[in-house]
């Protein structure tokens, strides 16, 4: 069979569309914590870190309280540390946002690991009971829907959770009065502060959430998704997502657009390389070419808000 | 995504910048800061081992021993620094001309190919294969820099995230190469095809960088003065040629450069480019100082070009400043390892320290940055908040001894 | 409102600031400085750059805490740590540099901030509109809610900006340099928006430096000179020329002494000159004009009207869309910024900190900024001569009494005029054919001034062209032997330096020349 035949087969089934769905569900939500930071002024490099702590400290926290629910509070609860840290750096100290986000991904990728080697020694973890993970869920009904069935009707729970904080996101932004002033201190903090909006707490808040986000991503990727933690296990969703984000214009819908494309890469690279001796690295090569593309303005121009990046001191007093 | 400030001047420092004493106390203040960042680093280091049972004294002794001990150790440091070193001066020298290049690994990578390719297809004799493999090594990085460096000039594309995403493409092409019968990966006799060992054939002879100390006890080798020649050529090139007045100064100002008529989208290319040929370097070099002189396949978690950025800040973006602490970044890499073995903390506390370097260091930046980008913004340039008064060093004779204080030209009163 | 002695009812004041002091490192910006304004009055502050004005008003704002000093508002002791205090007491400040996001709507930049459904509730974009057009009637003023802020002219956005403040409950309006970049149609259309805003009842607090305004539409003026108050006048009781006085402190010499020109042949040829901007709109439109050797052309015309884009493509920094560039007969239409500084061409930018200088660089690599390539600093244009080029620095520094350090100081370090210095002198040391100089005492002390404004003179003594652009109307005239007035990308005419000053004005509107009325 060559490689058209095995394409043709695999597009043809359900468990592939069924796959990029769960493969874009972690970037899905670290994306749209990258949108909320970024709209607010504060680039966030640190995806890929966030994603990690909360990958880790989810598993950790499943073997010590045999509940999942508590383990992606806690992986939330992570996230959101680690970005608080970027958040005091970025806004209070004026650090450069960008050296703070690659300092948060070393830092998180040394201290999973180290604390993994400390409190697990070198065998690691032991791998999770199925009821230690995030349960998937069967949507009766619409699960028995042909080919559309199983693709949007037999997710993990987080998969749905992830749907929900889009069109929450979405809305958010665009239609509520906070999302007006998120936006207002990512364009043009001077004005908005000259508004009475409190720029340095927007910030904080809307790094914060990133984190949170990014800590339910990575917690689904380590007990609703694959099962266990190693080493530097996200391996570049973080940066994906973030690729995510700039391909979709920093709104969350393009952001899940991008994902599922992103995902939809995956996906079909995982399968092919079970069944073809077709390099699939150049599949996965594929969603950062495309990202490249986006930026060299071949989809159009990618224009982020026009103060991201830029640290804002509120008077001078 | 701009690029942190090469230094932060305050107005006082400004003002006694000339003069002997004032360089003397320069000087001082900016090793001050990278030093006070490490120790910071190290204290928060300490904690965290206490904290999670370990001993810190004997974490650190080790970390020591391991670092600069003994002369063994030196060695392994001095070779863990080499490739620290260059990737230290691929990010330098990216940052003079405003451009943040954290796609030293992918360079680094590319590098490592092309030198691979060159070494294990050539089969001339030492000096010559040296050469032309180290050559195939800069050209590959630069190439790869080049990449960004265009997409940036031409474009607008900004280089932070093309370059991360330029160094995913890199290692997966590594994999490509190396796994599962890819074309760079060595074939073993009576062995299926693909089930081998991740590595390239070796070196021909030709290539190979003789250690320093023949007897095979030392590691350390002769590509050691790869890093010194880059960091003199990089002094040079910077401090005493149009070529670095003029990076330079589309580092400082594009504006002002383009007034000057210096071509702004030709410098950030070259910059680019420049940048990635020492990644490139040490992509390569490393392959060829160390027994089996094979190319592995390591990049997925390989942090090289990384720490690079570390390095580069922490020395403070100098030639100098760079070699020293690729340095003590080498030492901290190798001991980290002796440390794991000696009081069995896990050697990952080493990435933690780097990471609280790094944080120490960032916040000093307190320059203001821009994103360059392409889209013509229709926003305003974010207006400076309270305007700084810039002080008078003059004093005027007008007519009525008055002299006006003055205040940039927003015709703020 | 005040009587004719000035003295003004205990009841009807609705701003005292009383002993105001504020510093800055090095800098006392306000010392001890009161301000009166009655309600309902039009209150001019005025002062030379860097006197103190835009603090004091800051301070009023609260964006900036004062050392000392204490404000009363409508009679009651008012404590102001920031804007929001100071909106709540009725507060309302218009800024010079605008402070709307371009890509938010009308509606969205006037209610960021109080926004009809709260702080936490959905943003209703009809309700908005409809609260702006009631607000627009009531005050005379209109704008299209869902219009993006960003498209607008500078007059509308200003008006977004004074709904902005209204919309707030402004009854104490402060406007920081508010004609600096209106036309003087737009100006006359804010000054009959401001005295309908008085006779409504509100305040008016601006800042300017010009004094012409100042007599036009003020009731009452404060002067400020170097953070202190030097006077205190009714308006329709003083002159320019006492304004002008207490500002500057001593008799203020508006013109440069010079001798009549001696225009020699044609250096620079101009012919249909055309820019279209990135948006697609032409911003210079087939301008045409010679310059001759010996001779200051001085281009006026507000800002914004295609002066700065006629000054880039003969500068190298901008290529034409159509028309010629001729310097002594050779075309050089299509040269860069370095090859027109090589052909003899030299220009001072019109923002020297952020074009003419590279602040973190030294005065001695700033003057040779743009000609370091050349043979004397550049051996094989690639090695610099470090010696060469300090030798330069250090003759330059002499020669045009650049107070600094020494060579090797931080070009960040020197003060605005001493910058400005720097650029004239690297630029005028080159000797030019032909020198460009696009506000080149915007920001600058008065010693400055009149420096520059000598060495501009004598470098058209010494036979060089010089074209003038400059948005300072006096300056203009003390200076040009010829003056070209630039409106909407063209150039309407060109007069003699003994133009009147009405006739200026007209042209400058599009009211009188090429192409008027259109």
């Amino acid at each position: 069979m060559n490689f058209l035949q095995q394409l043709l087969i695999a597009l043809s089934h359900a468990e592939l569309w069924q796959a990029t769905l769960r493969s874009a569900t972690p970037l899905l939500l670290a994306a749209l914590g990258g949108v909320l930071s970024e709209r607010s002024g504060v680039i966030n490099i640190a995806l890929e870190g966030m994603m990690l702590t909360g990958a880790f400290f989810a598993v950790v926290a499943t073997l010590t309280f045999q509940s999942p629910l508590i383990a992606v509070l806690i992986a939330m609860m992570a996230g959101a540390c680690m970005a608080y840290i970027h958040a005091i750096a970025s806004v209070k100290f004026h650090a450069d946002q960008i050296v703070s986000g690659i300092a948060i991904n070393i830092f998180a990728l040394g201290l999973t690991g180290y604390l993994l080697r400390s409190i697990y020694g070198q065998a690691g973890p032991p791998d999770m009971l199925p009821y230690e993970r995030i349960p998937d869920i069967v949507i009766p009904g619409l699960s028995q829907i042909p080919f559309i069935g199983p693709i949007l009707g037999e997710q993990n729970l987080i998969t749905y959770v992830a749907l929900l904080v889009l069109v929450s996101v979405h809305f958010l932004l665009f239609k509520t009065t906070f999302g007006l002033r998120l936006r207002s201190v990512g364009e043009y903090p001077r004005a908005a502060d000259t508004a009475g909006i409190n720029v340095q707490r927007m910030r904080y808040l809307a790094v914060t959430a990133s984190g949170v986000l990014a800590g339910l991503a990575g917690a689904y990727l380590s007990i609703g998704f694959i099962g266990s933690f190693t080493e530097n296990m996200t391996s570049g969703r973080g940066f994906i997502a973030l690729a995510a984000m700039i391909f979709g214009k920093w709104t969350p819908l393009g952001a899940f657009a991008a994902c599922l494309i992103f995902g939809f890469g995956d996906a079909l690279g995982n399968q092919l390389q079970q069944t073809s001796g077709v390099p699939a690295q150049f599949l996965l090569m594929l969603p950062y070419i495309l990202t490249i593309i986006a930026l060299a303005g071949l989809v159009g121009r990618s224009t982020p808000p026009a103060a991201d990046g830029v640290p804002y001191e509120v008077g001078a007093d | 995504m701009g690029v942190p400030a090469l230094e932060e001047t305050t107005e006082q420092e400004v003002m006694r910048a000339s003069g002997l004493m004032a360089r003397v106390w320069h000087l001082l203040r900016s090793i001050l800061v990278p030093v006070a960042a490490v120790m910071v680093a190290m204290l928060i280091g300490a904690i965290i081992v206490s904290a999670t049972g370990g001993s810190p004294i004997q974490t650190y002794y080790y970390l020591a021993i391991g670092a600069l001990g003994n002369p063994l150790n030196i060695s392994e440091t001095l070779v863990a620094a080499t490739p620290l070193a260059l990737t230290g001066l691929s990010v330098a020298f990216a940052f003079q001309c405003g451009l943040f290049n954290i796609g030293a690994e992918g360079q680094l990578i590319m590098g490592a190919i092309a030198g691979t390719v060159v070494g294990t297809t050539l089969n001339w004799p030492a000096p010559w294969l040296i050469i032309a493999v180290l050559l195939a090594g800069a050209l590959a990085g630069s190439v790869w820099g080049g990449i960004a460096g265009a997409l940036k000039a031409l474009t607008g594309a900004n280089e932070v995230v093309t370059t991360i995403m330029l160094n995913y493409i890199a290692i997966f092409f590594s994999n490509y190469l190396l796994e599962r019968a890819g074309p760079l990966q060595l074939e073993v006799p009576g062995q299926v095809p693909g089930t081998g060992a991740t590595v390239s054939p070796p070196l021909h002879a030709g290539a190979v960088l003789p250690p320093l100390v023949p007897g095979g006890l030392y590691r350390v080798h002769w590509g050691i003065a790869v890093p010194l020649t880059c960091a003199l050529i990089y002094w040079f090139i910077l401090k005493r040629t149009t070529l670095g007045y003029e990076i330079r100064a589309v580092g400082l100002s594009p504006k002002a450069a383009r007034y000057a008529g210096i071509n702004v989208k030709r410098n950030m290319f070259l910059a680019m480019a420049i940048a990635g040929a020492i990644a490139g370097l040490a992509g390569i070099v490393a392959i060829q100082g160390l027994f089996p002189h094979q190319m592995f396949d390591v990049y997925n978690a390989d942090t090289t070009g990384f720490d690079g950025i570390g390095v580069a800040l922490l020395g403070r973006n100098t030639a100098i400043g760079t070699l020293l602490t690729a340095i003590l970044f080498g030492g901290l890499d190798h001991g980290g390892q002796v440390m794991q073995f000696g009081a069995g903390t896990p050697s990952n506390l080493v990435s933690i320290i780097q990471a609280l370097i790094l944080f120490a260091i960032s916040a000093q930046f307190v320059r203001y940055l821009r994103i360059r980008l392409p889209s013509p913004s229709r926003s305003p340039e974010t207006p400076e908040v309270m305007p700084s008064l810039e002080k008078v060093t003059d004093t005027w004779e007008t007519t009525a001894s008055d002299s006006v204080i003055n205040l940039p030209e927003d015709h703020s009163g | 409102m005040p009587g004719r002695e000035g003295n003004v009812a205990a009841a009807d004041i609705a701003v005292y600031m009383r002993g105001i002091r504020k510093e800055w490192p090095g800098v006392v910006a306000n010392d001890n400085v009161n301000l009166v304004v009655a309600r309902g009055e039009i209150h001019a502050l005025v002062g030379e750059n860097g006197a103190g004005k835009t603090t004091l008003m800051n301070i009023l704002y609260g964006l900036v805490r004062p050392d000392s000093g204490a404000i009363f508002i409508n009679g009651r002791p008012a404590h102001i740590a920031g804007p929001r205090d100071a909106i709540r007491l009725g507060i309302g400040m218009v800024h010079q540099h605008f402070m709307l996001i371009p890509v938010f709507t009308v509606g969205e930049n006037i209610v960021l901030g109080r926004e009809p459904g709260g702080p936490f509730g959905v943003y209703h974009a009809a309700l908005t509109a409809e609260k702006i057009r009631e607000l627009g009637e009531q005050y005379g003023l209109s704008v299209d809610p869902m219009a993006k802020a960003g498209d607008l002219s500078v007059g509308q956005q200003q008006r977004v900006e004074i709904i902005k403040v209204l919309y707030r409950g402004a009854n104490i309006l402060i406007f920081d340099e508010p004609t600096a970049v209106l036309t003087p149609q737009e100006t006359q259309e804010l000054f009959h928006i401001l005295r309908g805003l008085a006779a409504q009842g509100k305040t008016i607090i601006f800042i300017t430096h010009k004094l012409r305004e100042v007599l036009e539409v003020s009731h009452r003026v404060t002067v400020l000179r170097r953070g202190r108050v030097a006077g205190n006048l009714i308006t329709a009781n003083t002159t320019q020329e006492e304004i002008a006085r207490l500002m500057v402190g001593r008799e203020v010499l508006l013109r440069v002494e010079k001798e009549p020109a001696c225009p020699g042949p044609v250096v620079l040829r101009v012919q249909n000159l055309t820019a279209i901007s990135e948006q697609g709109l032409p911003v210079v439109r087939g301008v045409s004009f010679d310059l001759h050797a010996g001779e200051i052309l001085g281009i006026a015309g507000v800002e914004g009207n295609g002066q700065a884009e006629l000054v880039q493509m003969l500068a190298g920094m901008r290529q034409p869309t159509s028309g010629t560039i001729l310097l002594e007969g050779r075309d050089i239409t299509h040269y860069n910024a370095r090859q027109v500084r090589r052909a003899g061409i030299a220009h001072i930018p019109e923002d020297r900190r952020e074009s003419g200088l590279i602040l973190n660089y030294t005065v001695a690599q700033n003057l040779v900024l743009g000609r370091h390539r050349w043979p004397q600093f550049a051996r094989y244009r690639f090695l610099l001569r470090l010696r060469a080029i300090l030798a330069w620095a250090r003759r330059l520094i002499q020669e045009f009494d650049i107070r600094t350090s020494g060579p090797q100081a931080l070009a960040r370090a020197l003060s605005g005029g001493n910058q400005q210095k720097a650029v004239v002198a690297r630029e005028l040391a080159a000797e030019p054919k032909v020198l460009i100089a696009a506000q080149p005492t915007r920001g600058v002390d008065i010693g400055a001034i009149e420096f520059i404004h000598r060495r501009l003179v004598q470098q058209r003594d010494n036979g060089a062209a010089v074209l003038l652009v400059s948005a300072e109307l006096d300056e203009i005239r003390s200076l040009s032997d010829r003056i070209a007035v630039m409106y909407e990308g063209q150039i309407m005419s060109i007069e003699p330096s003994s133009v009147s000053e009405e006739r200026l004005g007209l042209l400058m509107a599009g009211a009188a020349g090429v192409g008027a009325g259109g």
